[in-house]
Parts: C-alpha cells; sequence; structure tokens
C-alpha cells in the first residue's frame, strides 16, 4: 500500500524535478541568446542597451558563469521564491502573479466544480439507455463542441449573450472607475460586480469541460448497462435517481478521475485563452502581455508554475485513484 | 469487414475536400492579394468586398481564403512530422527494449506539462515563423500515439508469427518493418485525423494569443487582430471582423470531427470504446488516447472491468 505511494511520489519528483530543469535549459538549448530575450533587446532598435548595462544584466542572471554555477544559482533562487523581475513592467515576476492567479484560479475551480456536476449528471442520464435518440443527439452535440476551441465558444457566448441580449457586461474583471463604499453593501454590489462579469468566461469554460465529462461518463455508465447488480438494484425497486448517485457513479469513478487528471493541463489553457477575449485580468490575459512585449521572465514563470500545479494537482488525483483501486479491491473482489 | 460509413462522415469528408481545393487555388479565388490594404478600412460588405474589410483595408475575403492555405499547411506539416515521430518512437520504444524506459520517461513528461504555456514559451523564444511553429508542435505532439503505438507493438511482438519470422533468421529490422508496424497501421487514420484537427487548433489558438508567423495571413490572426481594437463591439461592422474567420475555423475543425465518425470502431489494438471516447473527446484526445490506451494496455495496467 505505502509502497504504491512511495513509488507515485518519486514518479511525481521525477517529473517535477524534469519540469524545474526544463525551465532552466529550455531558453538556453533554443537557439539565441537567453540575454537577448531576457533584456528585451531587439523589441526596442532605437534604444539600444549600454555594454555596461548588458555586462550589468549578465551578471545579475549570472551569465557570467559556466553553466552548472548558473543552475545552482537558478536552483537557489526558486528555493527562495524569487522568480526575477519582468523586463516590461517595474514589478517582480513573482509579484506580477500573485496579484492576477486568484481571478484565473477562482474562475478555474468554479467552472471545473460546475462542469463536473452538469457533465457527470448529463453523461448518467445518457448512458442509462444508449442508442436512443436523445442520447445520440447529445453524443454529437457534445463532441462537436468539445473539439471547438475555447476562444470560439467564448466569441460565440458574447455575441449572443453581451453584444446581442445585452444580459451581462461585455468585458473585464470588474467596473472600471468605481469607487465602492467599504461597507457591507459596498461590498456586495462589487461582489455581484464581479460575478456579472465573470459569468460568460465561466459559462464558456463549463460548457467546453462539461462535454469532455459527459461523454466520459456517458461511455462508462453505458457500459455498466446490463451489469449483475445493477439489475439486483432495479429488482429491489430503487429509484433510478439513487441508482445513478449510490451504485453507477462510484463504478464509473475510474475513467472519470483518469480523464480529469489528463485535462487538468488543457483546462488551464484554455483558461488562459477565455480570459483575452473578455479581458479577465489573470493569468491568461498577463501571458498574452508578456507575449506582445516579449517579457520572457513572465512566461516561463507561467510554464514552471502551470507545470507544477498540474504535477501537483495530478499527484493529488492519483492517490485518489489507489484509494478508489484498494476501495475497490477488498469490497468487490 | 467494411461497414457502412456514416453520413456525418461524407459530410466531414466533403469539407475537407473543399477547404483543400480553396488552399490549392487560393491566389486564383482569391479577389485580391490578401496582405495590401484594397479597400476603405472597416467597410461593411459591398459589391467590391463581399465580407467587408478590416482596419487595414485588407479585403477579409482574400485574407480568409489565404488563411486557409497556412492552416492546412501547417496542418499537413505537423501531421507528417508528427506521425512519423509517433511510429519511430513507439516501434522503437516497443522493441528495442534498452530504449523502452528512456522514452516513455520523455514521453511521459511531454504528456504531464501543461500544453500551452510549454507552447507559449517555446515559441516566443524561437520566434513564431511558420517553420517554427510547426516544429515546436509537432516535437510536442508525438507522445500520445508513440504510447498506443508502443502498446500494440508490445502486444504483438510475443505472437507466434512474430516468434516464427524472428526463429527464421529476421533481423530485428526486418521484423520491425515487416511485421510489427504493418500491426500498427490500424492507428493510422486516428493518428492523422487527430493531429489534422490538434494543429489546425493549436495553430489558431497560438495566432489568437499572437504568436503567429507575421508573414503570412491566417484565421487566427484576423481574430486577434480584431480583438486588438478595444472598440471592437462598438463598431457595427463587428460581426465581419469576427464571424468570418471564427466561422472558418470551427468549420474546418468539424470537418474533422466528422471524418473521424467514419473510422470510430476500427481502432486496432486499443479497445473500442477508449478509442471511440479519443476520438470523440475533441482536441486535447491526444492526451486522452494515451494515457488510457496506456493504462488499459500498458505497464500501469489497472483492473477497470471485473
Amino acid at each position: 500500500m505505502s509502497g504504491d505511494v512511495l513509488r507515485l511520489a518519486g514518479r511525481y519528483a521525477v517529473l517535477a524535478a524534469a519540469v524545474v530543469l526544463l525551465n532552466f535549459f529550455i531558453p538556453r538549448l533554443l537557439p539565441g541568446d537567453p540575454l537577448t530575450f531576457s533584456s528585451g533587446e531587439g523589441l526596442d532598435a532605437s534604444a539600444p542597451m549600454s555594454a555596461a548595462a548588458k555586462e550589468q544584466l549578465r551578471v545579475y542572471y549570472h551569465l557570467d558563469e559556466p553553466t552548472s554555477r548558473q543552475l545552482l544559482a537558478y536552483l537557489g533562487d526558486l528555493a527562495r521564491g524569487d522568480l526575477g523581475w519582468s523586463i516590461a513592467r517595474p514589478s517582480s515576476v513573482g509579484a506580477l502573479i500573485a496579484a492576477r492567479l486568484w481571478w484565473t484560479l477562482g474562475l478555474l475551480l468554479v467552472s471545473l466544480g460546475v462542469s463536473l456536476v452538469v457533465g457527470v449528471s448529463l453523461g448518467l442520464a445518457a448512458g442509462r439507455r444508449p442508442g436512443r435518440r436523445g442520447d445520440r443527439l447529445l453524443v454529437s452535440g457534445m463532441a462537436a463542441l468539445a473539439a471547438v476551441p475555447e476562444f470560439l465558444v467564448a466569441i460565440g457566448l458574447l455575441a449572443v449573450f453581451s453584444t446581442g441580449l445585452g444580459w451581462v457586461p461585455l468585458l473585464g474583471g470588474q467596473t472600471a472607475f468605481i469607487s465602492y463604499g467599504g461597507d457591507a453593501s459596498g461590498l456586495l454590489s462589487r461582489t455581484l460586480d464581479i460575478v456579472s462579469r465573470l459569468t460568460l468566461p465561466a459559462a464558456t469554460l463549463v460548457l467546453v469541460g462539461a462535454a469532455g465529462f459527459v461523454l466520459v461518463a456517458r461511455d462508462a455508465a453505458a457500459g455498466t448497462q446490463g451489469a449483475p447488480w445493477l439489475i439486483v438494484a432495479r429488482a429491489k425497486g430503487l429509484r433510478e435517481r439513487s441508482i445513478a448517485v449510490r451504485h453507477v457513479l462510484p463504478n464509473i469513478a475510474f475513467p472519470l478521475t483518469t480523464y480529469l487528471a489528463l485535462r487538468l493541463g488543457a483546462l488551464f489553457g484554455g483558461a488562459l485563452v477565455v480570459e483575452r477575449v473578455f479581458s479577465v485580468p489573470g493569468l491568461g490575459l498577463l501571458a498574452y502581455q508578456s507575449i506582445r512585449a516579449r517579457d520572457y521572465p513572465v512566461l516561463q514563470a507561467l510554464f514552471l508554475l502551470s507545470g507544477l500545479g498540474v504535477l501537483v494537482a495530478n499527484f493529488g488525483l492519483e492517490l485518489l485513484y489507489l484509494r478508489l483501486d484498494r476501495r475497490r479491491g477488498t469490497s468487490h473482489a | 469487414m467494411r461497414r457502412r460509413r456514416p453520413g456525418l462522415f461524407w459530410v466531414g469528408a466533403g469539407l475537407m475536400g473543399l477547404f483543400a481545393t480553396i488552399a490549392l487555388l487560393g491566389p486564383l479565388l482569391a479577389p485580391y492579394e490578401a496582405r495590401l490594404p484594397v479597400g476603405p478600412p472597416l467597410a461593411p460588405p459591398t459589391d467590391g468586398y463581399p465580407l467587408g474589410t478590416n482596419d487595414l483595408g485588407q479585403d477579409t475575403l482574400s485574407l480568409l481564403i489565404y488563411g486557409a492555405r497556412t492552416s492546412l499547411l501547417v496542418a499537413v506539416a505537423v501531421t507528417a512530422v508528427s506521425t512519423v515521430l509517433s511510429w519511430g518512437v513507439g516501434l522503437t520504444a516497443g522493441f528495442f527494449r534498452p530504449t523502452e524506459a528512456p522514452l516513455m520517461m520523455l514521453s511521459d513528461l511531454l504528456l504531464a506539462l501543461p500544453s500551452i504555456p510549454l507552447y507559449l514559451l517555446v515559441v516566443t523564444l524561437v520566434g513564431p515563423s511558420l517553420q517554427n511553429l510547426v516544429l515546436a508542435l509537432a516535437l510536442l505532439s508525438w507522445p500520445a500515439f508513440a504510447r498506443i503505438v508502443r502498446s500494440v507493438v508490445i502486444e504483438v511482438r510475443s505472437a507466434p508469427y512474430v516468434e516464427a519470422a524472428r526463429s527464421l533468421g529476421g533481423t530485428r529490422a526486418h521484423v520491425a518493418r515487416r511485421h510489427l508496424l504493418p500491426a500498427t497501421l490500424d492507428l493510422l487514420p486516428t493518428k492523422l485525423i487527430l493531429t489534422v484537427r490538434f494543429a489546425v487548433f493549436a495553430e489558431a489558438t497560438l495566432a489568437f494569443l499572437g504568436l503567429a508567423d507575421s508573414g503570412s495571413v491566417s484565421w487566427g490572426t484576423m481574430l486577434s487582430n480584431a480583438f486588438d481594437d478595444p472598440l471592437l463591439f462598438s463598431r457595427p461592422v463587428w460581426p465581419w471582423l469576427v464571424f468570418p474567420p471564427a466561422v472558418a475555423i470551427v468549420t474546418l475543425i468539424l470537418a474533422t470531427t466528422w471524418l473521424s465518425t467514419g473510422i470510430e470502431g476500427s481502432i486496432g489494438g486499443v479497445p473500442e470504446s477508449v478509442g471511440a471516447a479519443a476520438v470523440e473527446s475533441g482536441p486535447h484526445a491526444e492526451h486522452t488516447e494515451s494515457r488510457e490506451g496506456a493504462a488499459l494496455t500498458g505497464p500501469r495496467r489497472r483492473s477497470r472491468s471485473r
């Protein structure tokens, strides 16, 4: 038991180390001098950097030392939580990311939760009687929806609900140039403002995210049809709802967990892209602005943090997986 | 046994043919040279400009036609390189034992990384030329099918006919080419369609995020440019700036999805439901399929069904 956990932890430790190393080596192995990018050179040819300033940067980034020393310095900086300085903005990368992290994370977690519940419920309902017209329509619709890039779904929703029906505000994370009172009602109206603006981005992620869960849950639930325990449950006269929740759901938890683990990275990527459509001031918008400004340290930090974040989440899910495996092994064997 | 293909397959095939024709005949069909400003800026559709013009006065229809060339060129190039890599790595790892652990470790790592931040990092660094874009997408999209190919090879390599071929003195290369490769070819149509879709999806997404070859016209870039305008939605012509490229991308991606309905269930080696789920479950199916496939047939096998 604990051997499994240890082996899993070892595997993820290796993967995490690889992410940290990749983050160090990608700029050094790909063509081009890391300094050219780290200093923003080529961006503004009219104001070339002085040799002294270059040398200063070289020393700051330890680029004057051998690679092994650079690696040590990089690891040391990381250990202290120092992600370097942004090129385009007068701020440390860590502060830039910390200020935007919660927009993205909130969007991601809320939409993930909702799409899990909605997707699995729909999938369970469809999987109960596979092959019916409703089931076939749902499957082909969801397959199409899951295939479309997130930002196009976002644009579709924006066109219908914002510019078309005018139900929700168009862009941004909150209304600009408004000061709210410090009291409870001010807090409430600010919250309502943010919620109304995040509805469409979240809805986009829910639509795209739920589509995959519907397909996986439906496939797995359809596979349980005719299983002896299901026939027994039906014969006992249990209500369909409780059969679905108490009997079918635990049996399809496996493929769902697997699928969820696989999707995390993609969901994060989707959130980044959707933020650009709706100008949500989260990591996605930061990424977009950093690409524009060739703000390389920011992009590196985004890669590092998202890579490690996904690994941690996956590790948690695999632990859950082990638990499920164990429970299944003892109770059904 | 050949089964009847569903109607949607033919719709998908027809659309793919249409897009290919448009891409091939591009310069003949387009009313203008796409990159030249040929009309008034932000014009609504009129006689001379069937879909209007953008903020630079470029003709939207011409941009759309030239964009099809970019999308399909990237799709074909990425698919070719990525497929060769998948099969090369999969066959090697499945058949030459010493290479198995390092190759699978590498593919595990690439599968575990969140792809979009990685693309942003790599493509920003090397510069978003068409060639670099193709290389980046291809070099990072092979692992899923490499794992599946490997799992098929592992299944087949102990089959009596392979053993016979080897005991008759067949060299490793001979056995790999004549006996193992054919066993994996059932996977090829699925890989091709999924990778084409992945490439179209990724190219559009990266272009929308500002990572596109400035020298070529692309649907994602058209959308990105439209969204660069903070007053976009206060302009009456906004639907003509947003919908043509958006509809083009969606149509091309749906065409690949419909095309894949024709090959569902014919995925050799991979359990049918897994293959079908992967075909249906969208652009990131590359990832889905591999891990599920690996979980079912690889060393991390788990008791999924009792």
